[in-house]
C-alpha cells in the first residue's frame, strides 16, 4: 500500500513540476495545485494505522490514523487560499503585462533592466569624465 | 506565558480589523503600529521571563500532553521572535511616516506578524507549518506592495517558488510524523536517535531545501534578486529582515534540535553551500551599481555565514550562528530602510550600515565575523574563505555609498524627520550592539545551549 501512495504521489509531484515550468502563467498555477496534492497524498499516507473512518467509528474494528487526516483537512484549506490568491496574482500580472506567458512577462522584465543599466552606465561614465 | 498570549492574539485581532477598513487612513497605521509595540512589548517580557526563569510550555485547550498542541517559548525561540517584532515595528512605522499607499498594508504586516510569533513560540511541527504559511501568504501579498508592474512580477516569481519551498517542507513534515509517530518537537528529537539513517537523511534534506528557499541560500537563491529589488524599501526591509529569520531559525531548530545527526552528518557540504553562497553574493554584489541591488546579493552572500557557523556545529558554532542571523537582520533592516532616502542622518545611518556589513568595529557586524571567526579557529581555509567574503563586502558596501552620496548630487526633498529618527534609532542600535556586545553574546550562547540540551 505504502508502495502504490508513493508512486502516486511521486507521478504527481512529477506532473506539477513540468506544469511549473511551462511557460503559460495559469499552467504554472495548475502545477503549483498538482504539486499541493502531492503532499495532501503524502500526509494521507504518513498515518500510522488504517481503518474505518475516525467520526463514530463502530467499535472492535481498527481506526484511521485521525492525525494525519487532520493534518491533509488543514492542508487543503491551506492549499485552497494560496491557489485562489496565486490565481489572483495572475489575473493581476496578465492586466498589468497584458499578456499572460512567463517568457514575455520576463522579457520585458529584462528589457527594462537593460535600459535602466545602460541610463546609469552613462551617467556613471558621465561623471567618471567630470572627475577627471 | 500570558505574554506569549497576548504577542500571539493582539496582532492576529487587531490584523483581522485593519484587513476590513482602509489602511491608507493614518489613525488605522497607527493602530497597526501600536498592535506591533504590543506584540514587541510583549515578546521582551516573554523573553526577560524565559532567560530568567528557562524554557516555558503550556499545552492549548486543556488537552493532556502529547494529545494537544503544544506552545513553548525558549531562548532560542523568544530571540528570533523579538527580532522579527523589532523589524517589522521598524519598517511598519518608518512607511507609515512617509504615508502608507494601499489599504491592506497595515492589516498584512499584523497578520504576518502574528504567524512569526507563533512559529517561533511553537513547540509543535505541524503547528509550526500553520504558523509558517500564515506569515507567507500575508508575505505573498505585501510582496506585490506598491501595485506597479515590476513589484507583480516580483511576487508572482516569490510565491511561486515559495510555494513549492512549503510543499517540500510538508513532504518532510509527513515523513518525520510517519518515522516517529509524533509531532511533538521534543518527542520527535528524542525518538530521531532509533530512526534509520538513510531515511532520517532524506527527511533532512526535504527541510534543508525548504529553509534554503526562504533564506535564499546560493543554489536556492534564484527569486530572491527580483524580490528585494522589485519590492519597496519597507517591504523589501519586512522580508529580509523578518520574514527570512524563518529560515535561520528553522535550519537551527530542525538541524540542531531534531536531526542532529543528520546535521554532523552533512556538515562538510553545508560548509561547502554555504562558501559558494558567501562567494557567489559577495562576487554579484561587487557588479552593482544600485544599492537595492546590491543589498539583494549581499543578503545572499550574509545568509551564507550563517550557513558555514551551523554547519561547525557544537555550542560555539551555533551560538556564531544566532549572533550572526540576528546581526544581519539588524544590518538589513536598516540598510534596506535607507534606500531611497536623502538628509544630514540618512549618510551617516547607511555607514553605520555599511560598516556593519563589513564587518568592521564598532559596529555589530564585527561582533559577528569576530564569532565567526572563533567558531571556524581550526579550519585554515574557512577564515580565508571568510575573510575574502569580507574583503569583498567591503568592497561592495562602499562602492555603492561612493554612488548614493558622494557622486551624485542630492536629489529630491529630504526625508520627513520621523523617518530619520527610525532609521538614527536602529543605525544607534546596531553601533551599540557593537560597543556593548556581552548582553547579545550572552543570548546567544543561552539559545545555543537550548539546542545542545536537547540535540546532544
Amino acid at each position: 500500500m505504502t508502495l502504490v501512495f508513493a508512486l502516486a504521489a511521486s507521478a504527481l509531484f512529477g506532473t506539477g513540476a513540468y506544469l511549473v515550468l511551462n511557460r503559460d502563467l495559469v499552467r504554472v498555477v495548475l502545477g503549483v495545485v498538482v504539486i499541493s496534492q502531492a503532499s495532501v497524498l503524502t500526509l494521507i499516507a504518513s498515518g500510522l494505522v488504517r481503518g474505518q473512518a475516525p467520526i463514530d467509528p463502530e467499535p472492535g474494528l481498527p481506526v484511521a490514523d485521525p492525525l494525519s487526516e487532520a493534518m491533509a483537512l488543514t492542508a487543503i484549506v491551506i492549499g485552497l487560499a494560496v491557489t485562489a490568491l496565486l490565481l489572483t496574482l495572475v489575473l493581476r500580472v496578465v492586466d498589468a503585462y497584458r499578456v499572460r506567458d512567463l517568457g514575455e512577462v520576463s522579457d520585458e522584465e529584462a528589457e527594462q533592466d537593460e535600459r535602466l543599466e545602460r541610463a546609469e552606465a552613462a551617467e556613471h561614465d558621465a561623471e567618471e569624465a567630470a572627475a577627471r | 506565558m500570558t505574554a506569549a498570549w497576548i504577542a500571539l492574539v493582539v496582532p492576529w485581532a487587531a490584523g483581522i480589523v485593519a484587513l476590513v477598513l482602509d489602511g491608507r487612513r493614518r489613525a488605522v497605521g497607527w493602530a497597526a503600529v501600536a498592535g506591533l509595540a504590543v506584540n514587541f512589548v510583549a515578546l521582551v517580557v516573554l523573553a526577560v521571563g524565559v532567560i530568567d526563569d528557562g524554557p516555558r510550555s503550556v499545552t492549548t485547550g486543556d488537552w493532556p500532553a502529547g494529545v494537544g498542541i503544544t506552545l513553548r517559548a525558549d531562548a532560542l525561540g523568544v530571540l528570533f521572535a523579538a527580532l522579527s517584532s523589532l523589524t517589522l515595528l521598524a519598517a511598519t512605522s518608518h512607511e507609515l511616516a512617509d504615508g502608507i499607499r494601499e489599504r491592506s498594508f497595515p492589516g498584512l504586516v499584523l497578520l504576518l506578524a502574528t504567524g512569526l510569533t507563533g512559529v517561533f513560540v511553537t513547540g509543535d511541527l505541524f503547528n509550526f507549518y500553520v504558523f509558517f504559511e500564515l506569515s507567507m501568504t500575508a508575505a505573498y501579498v505585501l510582496a506585490t506592495y506598491g501595485g506597479g508592474r515590476r513589484e507583480l512580477g516580483a511576487a508572482l516569481v516569490f510565491t511561486t517558488a515559495n510555494l513549492l519551498g512549503t510543499f517540500v517542507f510538508l513532504l518532510s513534515v509527513a515523513g518525520l510524523y510517519h518515522v516517529t509517530g509524533t509531532l511533538d518537537m521534543t518527542r520527535i528529537a528524542d525518538r530521531m536517535a532509533v530512526v534509520e539513517p538513510s531515511t532520517a537523511l532524506l527527511i533532512a534534506v526535504g527541510f534543508f531545501v525548504a529553509f534554503s528557499v526562504k533564506l535564499g541560500l546560493f543554489p536556492f537563491h534564484f527569486w530572491l534578486p527580483t524580490v528585494y529589488t522589485g519590492a519597496g524599501p519597507a517591504v523589501a526591509a519586512i522580508l529580509s529582515g523578518g520574514l527570512a529569520n524563518i529560515g535561520s531559525y528553522g535550519l537551527l531548530r530542525f538541524g540542531g534540535e531534531m536531526l542532529p545527526r543528520e546535521l554532523e552528518f552533512a556538515a562538510v557540504p553545508l560548509m561547502v553551500i554555504g562558501c559558494a553562497s558567501i562567494i557567489y553574493g559577495g562576487i554579484l554584489a561587487v557588479s552593482r551599481r544600485t544599492a537595492s541591488e546590491m543589498l539583494a546579493y549581499s543578503a545572499i552572500g550574509q545568509v551564507g555565514y550563517v550557513l558555514v557557523a551551523i554547519g561547525v556545529g557544537g555550542a560555539v558554532g551555533f551560538a556564531a550562528a544566532i549572533l550572526y542571523a540576528v546581526v544581519n537582520a539588524l544590518n538589513k533592516t536598516l540598510m534596506f530602510l535607507t534606500l531611497r532616502m536623502r538628509g544630514a542622518l540618512v549618510a551617516g545611518a547607511f555607514v553605520i550600515g555599511a560598516l556593519s556589513v563589513a564587518g568592521v568595529p564598532p559596529a555589530a557586524g564585527f561582533v559577528g565575523k569576530l564569532e565567526l571567526f572563533h567558531a571556524t579557529a581550526g579550519d585554515p581555509a574557512l577564515i580565508v574563505l571568510i575573510f575574502l567574503g569580507g574583503a569583498l563586502s567591503f568592497v561592495y558596501v562602499f562602492q555603492v555609498y561612493q554612488f548614493e552620496f558622494w557622486r551624485t548630487a542630492p536629489s529630491g526633498p529630504r526625508s520627513g524627520r520621523p523617518q530619520q529618527a527610525i532609521v538614527g534609532a536602529l543605525a544607534l542600535l546596531t553601533l551599540s550592539v557593537g560597543l556593548w556586545p556581552e548582553p547579545l553574546l550572552a543570548l546567544s550562547r543561552d539559545a545555543a545551549a537550548v539546542l545542545g540540551a536537547v540535540g546532544g
